[in-house]
């Protein structure tokens, strides 16, 4: 029989009887389980230790009620939103990918005079990572607070029979993969994606309204912005992906047409300097994104710090940036090439993905 | 928001009942991250003024306290945790003054260890760790958290372990 996670141990000490019967006939019988265990007691004695408090002492109950309805009661508690902000809001974090995606599209471009029409203010060129706990990357302003976001087109990426299909539904060149990695083999699952476009209305009395909800002062909006739209569109795109031995696919080979965003009615620079102003976006991540600005054509891509790490690559002579994870179980390297992006991604390491992409047909 | 349903200024009816029910624990939450009761109960006073303008489900308002107070006392510490440092250190200096308590004086700094340690670890594992700690049962913080019973003991097992190699390195550094 295979040993019992380290998971399993652990829990073993807390609350053996949600344990199989099983596992714990096993642990007392395995002199290694025996030893995991023993170091598993030690460290969670010495945690416990450290972590020992003297809030088991009673609380003054009615005085802590007394506190809170005098805050409740008076103006709105500015120190709240803190605490609104990290709880678990599903909500929230419902589409933080289109939010995130669309704040840092909106704060790279670089568009410059008012058009009554939709004006091109952003095109992607290059990719650049910016670093962001992943606690900042739920801490981003929920743009839906702050006026109307209306997606379409986001329907479910479908897959389709092979290369020709997947070509004729996108307009894209399929990407092969003249070699595939030792342990990727057979033929690929092709899905693809229509085009996807959101569309941000900026609405001063609701901005105004989520921000007094959460105790903050919203800065004046500038003349001209209330009503304003700001339009990103992706897509379409295709993935053909190899499937692997474990849940995440062996190696995976992503094209889309890269992003481009579109403002009307403001100058785009008063879109970015004011959603800059905005309460919630961390001041070094907002510093990171004002660089971004010079031409218009570096897409920053939000990569959560504590999960990821980033290099700078080439592929075929285009600035490519590499992603891998802390713990080394994925790769992938993403690059834009003539308004398209294109990724390749697998439980591969670094060298590997790169040499794949370079490699494309 | 799914959280900030209620009317402004409008506080839900059974906030005085559930503040009453979890307050001590809510509390205890913070505090394991905190190391000070009094710290711990101003993170208290926030988690429940948001809570008292959401409309989290009564059925769920546990778990999300406990969740909330977690999040809230490590951002306190992520933010915090320079100016606390300096003053721990002025204290153990006075400590050190009035001499024979070199024990106190490890423990206040095994503690400040601990603490800088928690701020560290990824989110999630800071949060299980903390309320596991805390007694909340696995089942429970696999609830609020979205995770298997089994990942909540491997999350914890990995938390503590990188707790105990930050002060065995502190330790050794002495």
């Amino acid at each position: 029989m295979r040993h019992p996670t380290e998971g399993v141990l652990r829990r073993l000490l807390d609350e053996p009887a949600g344990v199989a019967d099983s596992d714990r006939q096993h642990v007392a019988d395995c002199p290694v389980c025996l030893d995991g265990l023993a170091a598993s007691r030690d460290d969670a004695a010495l945690v416990g230790a450290a972590l020992a408090t003297d809030a088991g002492a009673r609380v003054d109950l009615d005085a802590a009620w007394r506190r809170l309805s005098t805050a409740a009661g008076g103006t709105a508690p500015g120190r709240a939103a803190a605490a609104r902000r990290a709880g678990p809001s599903r909500a929230f974090l419902r589409r933080p990918g289109v939010a995130a995606l669309a704040v840092a599209v909106v704060l790279a471009g670089a568009g410059t005079a008012a058009a009554n029409d939709w004006l091109q203010i952003f095109r992607t060129e290059q990719i650049t990572p910016v670093s962001i706990s992943a606690a900042d990357f739920i801490a981003l302003p929920d743009l839906s607070a702050y006026g109307d976001i209306v997606v379409t087109g986001d329907d479910e990426p479908h897959e389709v029979p092979d290369a020709a299909a997947a070509a004729a539904e996108t307009g894209l060149d399929v990407p092969e993969v003249s070699t595939l990695p030792q342990g990727v083999s057979g033929e690929p699952v092709y899905q693809v994606g229509g085009e996807v476009s959101a569309t941000f209305t900026f609405s001063a009395e609701r901005a105004a309204q989520a921000a007094a909800e959460a105790g903050e002062r919203l800065p004046p909006p500038p003349p001209g912005l209330d009503g304003g739209q700001v339009r990103l569109n992706a897509g379409p795109g295709m993935a053909l992906m190899w499937s692997g031995a474990a849940d995440i696919p062996a190696l995976v080979v992503a094209r889309a047409v890269a992003p481009t965003a579109f403002s009307t009615g403001v100058p785009f620079e008063t879109v970015r300097d004011y959603l800059l102003s905005l309460p919630g976006l961390p001041d070094d991540v907002a510093e990171q994104l004002r660089t971004f600005t010079a031409d218009g054509s570096t897409l920053p891509l939000p990569v959560p710090a504590d999960e990821v790490t980033t290099s700078p690559a080439q592929v075929n002579g285009e600035p490519a940036t590499v992603l891998v994870t802390r713990d080394r179980t994925v790769a992938a390297v993403v690059w834009v090439e003539d308004g398209v992006v294109t990724a390749v991604a697998g439980a591969l390491d670094a060298d590997e993905v790169l040499s794949i992409a370079g490699d494309l047909r | 928001m799914a959280v900030s349903g209620s009317a402004r200024g409008a506080v839900r009816a059974d906030l005085d009942e559930i503040f009453r029910r979890d307050y001590q624990r809510v509390v205890a939450v913070a505090a394991r991250v905190l190391g000070s009761r009094d710290h711990a109960e101003d993170v208290a006073q926030e988690v429940f003024l948001s809570f008292g303008r959401s409309s989290v489900p009564a059925g769920e308002a546990r778990g999300w306290l406990s969740v909330a107070a977690a999040h809230t006392a490590l951002n306190l510490l992520r933010s915090g945790r320079r100016r606390a440092s300096r003053e721990e250190t002025a204290a153990t200096a006075d400590d050190a003054v009035v001499s024979d308590v070199a024990e106190a004086v490890i423990t206040l700094e095994e503690r400040s260890v601990v603490r800088a340690a928690l701020a560290r670890l990824p989110r999630k594992q800071a949060v299980v760790l903390v309320l596991r700690h805390s007694g909340v049962s696995y089942a429970e913080v696999a609830a609020v958290l979205d995770l298997s019973p089994g990942s909540v003991g491997t999350t914890v097992r990995r938390a503590e372990s990188a707790l105990r190699k930050e002060l065995n390195r502190h330790a050794s550094s002495n």
